[in-house]
Formats: structure tokens, C-alpha cells, sequence
């Protein structure tokens, strides 16, 4: 029975040479991606540490009065600021510079919001830093609590912030805050930061790195 | 037609300020001020503004007002080590023909208490004291900044 026999070997030998065709492939589209990862992540600007920081839970309130907690910064990117609504310079620049990535980013198929969040709780209520953000984008989510919360989320996550007395008077009162911007990914990990001076563009050019290097 | 409540004191120094200007020997040219808009319930706002001193000897500014605001306050923003704080500026030097720029992250005015809101369009009397006892004013636009990475793009 010879014709089945060279048959099978035919086969056989076809098999081989697929599997070795495919598996090739396969090997050199593997090591595209990773030497692409690795080259982009290269010219970050931003810092993006090694290993995603865990957070611990928290609990804040937004500017909507709703719970505002680790779970909501889970399954989606969020990028935070921390600042005060008395703060007349940096903080609506920033905001301004947020504004405009969101712009830029609007391609990006991906969950992207856009916090800011109070160092001055005292003064910052919801009402006010919803009237505060909406402002800039209406999108934007303002983010306060009590003092002890607010403490505790920011001395998580290394955010400096110090109340400084005023001349003019007691009630306006400045306040010295960290000025980056953090970058927290869909597990709810402190993935990356962004240090001033801050520009729109290299904002949004890192994240699209950041974002193709978390697939 | 509406009338806006305004400090009296500032008024009166606005007034004071357009007697002394006939009188004043050097002068600073001031171009582009500008208060940029901000949610309409701010109470801090900022000014900026290109100061010129065209004279030959040094001008100090010593502080600067707005009949729209309760007070105002000269202050610098310092970001060091990634922490922005504000220097309060009581002295501002403007060296013989040189000049100074007061821009966002850097030196601005910090407008305390507006009267009432302001939004684009409007506009704000800026009164600039002088050490030798003169001042000048400057009518500063509201101005809604629009930004691309660094560059302001205002009128």
C-alpha cells in the first residue's frame, strides 16, 4: 500500500514545515512588540515606575457628593491633580494644560478621567469645586473630604501640601502643594507621574506610550 | 445702568494716581495686562502684564491695586523639588531700561475678593504704585486663556 504511505508523508512533512512557518512568525511579531515597548518607554518624559504602587483603601467625596474611593479608580485611567480653588496661578495653568490633553487624547480608546483634588478641605467644598473644574472641563472631577482623608490619600501617595498664612488676612490663606500630575492605571495603581514644568503634548505623547506598553 | 460697588479707598487712590502721573518724571511702559478669567466663583484671580522701564535710572514698584477687588497682592510662584508655593513680592525692581514680565509661573498680581464676577470681555482698572510716590493705571482685559503646552495666546 504505497499511495496512502507517500500520502501521509507528504502530510507530514507539510505539517512540519507550516508549523515551522507559523511558529517563525509568531517568534519574530513576539520580539517586534517587546523591542517596540521597550524602545518607546525609553523616551518617556514622565516617570513610570518599574512596578504599579498598590493603594491603599481610601475614602474621599466628589464634587457630586458621591463616594469617591479605590474602587472608582479601578477600569479606567485617571489622572490626578492636587491643588486648591483659592490658588490663583498654578492650579487653573494646570488645569488648563488637563483641559488640553483631554483634548488631544480624545482618540484614545480607553477610559481617561481627569481629577482634582483639594489640599484646602476647609474651604474647598463640593459645591465649590464643582463650580471649580466644570469651569476648565466639564468632565472634570473635583475631588474633597474631611482633613483626616485627605491627609491620609495624600501622604499615600508622597503629595507635599502646607497651609501659609496670608498678610492680608487670616481667612486667605495660601497653600504650598506638590505640582506634578500622578497617573493612576485601570487596577487602581499608582502607575506614573508627571513633574513640572508641564506641557500638554509630552503628557499626552507619554501616556499613548504608557497606555500601548499596559496591553 | 448698573452701578458696580467699588472700594472708596481705591477709587480715591486711582484719582490720586491720575494727579501724580503729570507730575511723574519717569514712567514704565505697561503692555498686554491682562486678568485671566476664572470660574465666576473665584475670590483669587491673577494679573499679568510686560513692564518697560525706558528711563535710565532703576524704578521700584511697591505694590499694586484694582478698584474691582478688595485687595491685591505681588507674588512670584516657585516650584521646587516639584512642591509650587508662592513668594509674596513687596519690592519689585525694574532695572534702568530693562524689563519685567509678570506671566503665568512666574511673577503675577493676585487679585483678592472681586466685587462682583468678571468674565471675558470686561475689564479691570489696575493701579501700579511707585517708590517715589507716583503710580499709573492700566485697564486690564479679561481674558479667557486658551493654552497649547506653554504659549498663551491673549490679546
Amino acid at each position: 500500500m504505497s499511495a496512502p504511505g507517500k500520502q501521509t508523508k507528504i502530510r507530514q512533512i507539510l505539517f512540519v514545515v507550516i508549523l515551522g512557518i507559523v511558529a517563525t512568525t509568531a517568534g519574530i511579531w513576539s520580539a517586534n512588540i517587546i523591542l517596540d515597548r521597550q524602545v518607546n518607554l525609553k523616551e518617556l518624559q514622565a516617570t513610570r515606575f518599574p512596578v504599579a504602587r498598590e493603594l491603599a483603601p481610601f475614602t474621599l467625596v466628589d464634587h457630586n457628593n458621591e463616594v469617591f474611593n479605590e474602587t472608582t479608580l479601578r477600569q479606567r485611567w485617571s489622572f490626578l491633580f492636587f491643588g486648591y480653588t483659592h490658588c490663583p496661578d498654578v492650579c487653573p495653568t494646570t488645569l488648563s494644560v488637563l483641559n488640553s490633553v483631554a483634548q488631544r487624547l480624545q482618540d484614545v480608546d480607553a477610559d481617561i478621567r481627569f481629577v482634582f483634588i483639594s489640599v484646602d478641605p476647609e474651604r474647598d467644598t463640593p459645591e465649590k469645586l464643582a463650580r471649580f473644574v466644570s469651569y476648565f472641563n466639564k468632565n472634570f472631577i473635583g475631588v474633597t473630604g474631611t482633613e483626616q482623608q485627605i491627609e491620609q490619600f495624600t501622604r499615600e501617595l508622597g503629595i507635599m501640601h502646607m497651609r501659609v498664612a496670608a498678610e492680608e488676612n487670616a481667612t486667605a490663606y495660601l497653600v504650598d502643594h506638590t505640582a506634578s500630575v500622578l497617573l493612576i492605571d485601570p487596577d487602581g495603581r499608582y502607575h506614573a507621574v508627571f513633574s513640572p514644568p508641564l506641557s500638554a503634548g509630552k503628557i499626552s505623547d507619554d501616556f499613548r506610550k504608557i497606555l500601548k506598553a499596559y496591553r | 445702568m448698573k452701578t458696580r460697588p467699588v472700594s472708596l479707598g481705591a477709587v480715591l487712590l486711582a484719582v490720586f494716581c491720575l494727579y501724580n502721573i503729570a507730575h511723574a518724571t519717569e514712567t514704565l511702559d505697561i503692555t498686554h495686562p491682562w486678568v485671566r478669567e476664572a470660574p465666576p466663583s473665584a475670590r483669587v484671580l491673577a494679573a499679568y502684564m510686560s513692564i518697560k522701564n525706558t528711563g535710565e535710572s532703576s524704578i521700584t514698584i511697591t505694590g499694586m491695586s484694582s478698584t474691582e477687588f478688595e485687595s491685591a497682592e505681588l507674588h512670584r510662584t516657585v516650584i521646587h523639588d516639584g512642591v509650587a508655593s508662592m513668594q509674596h513680592i513687596k519690592h519689585l525692581e525694574v532695572p534702568a531700561n530693562g524689563s519685567i514680565k509678570l506671566e503665568p509661573g512666574g511673577l503675577h498680581l493676585m487679585l483678592f475678593n472681586p466685587h462682583h464676577a468678571l468674565s471675558a470681555g470686561d475689564s479691570v482698572t489696575l493701579t501700579i504704585h511707585l517708590g517715589n510716590n507716583t503710580c499709573m493705571t492700566v485697564a486690564a482685559p479679561v481674558v479667557r486663556q486658551t493654552l497649547d503646552d506653554h504659549s498663551q495666546h491673549h490679546h
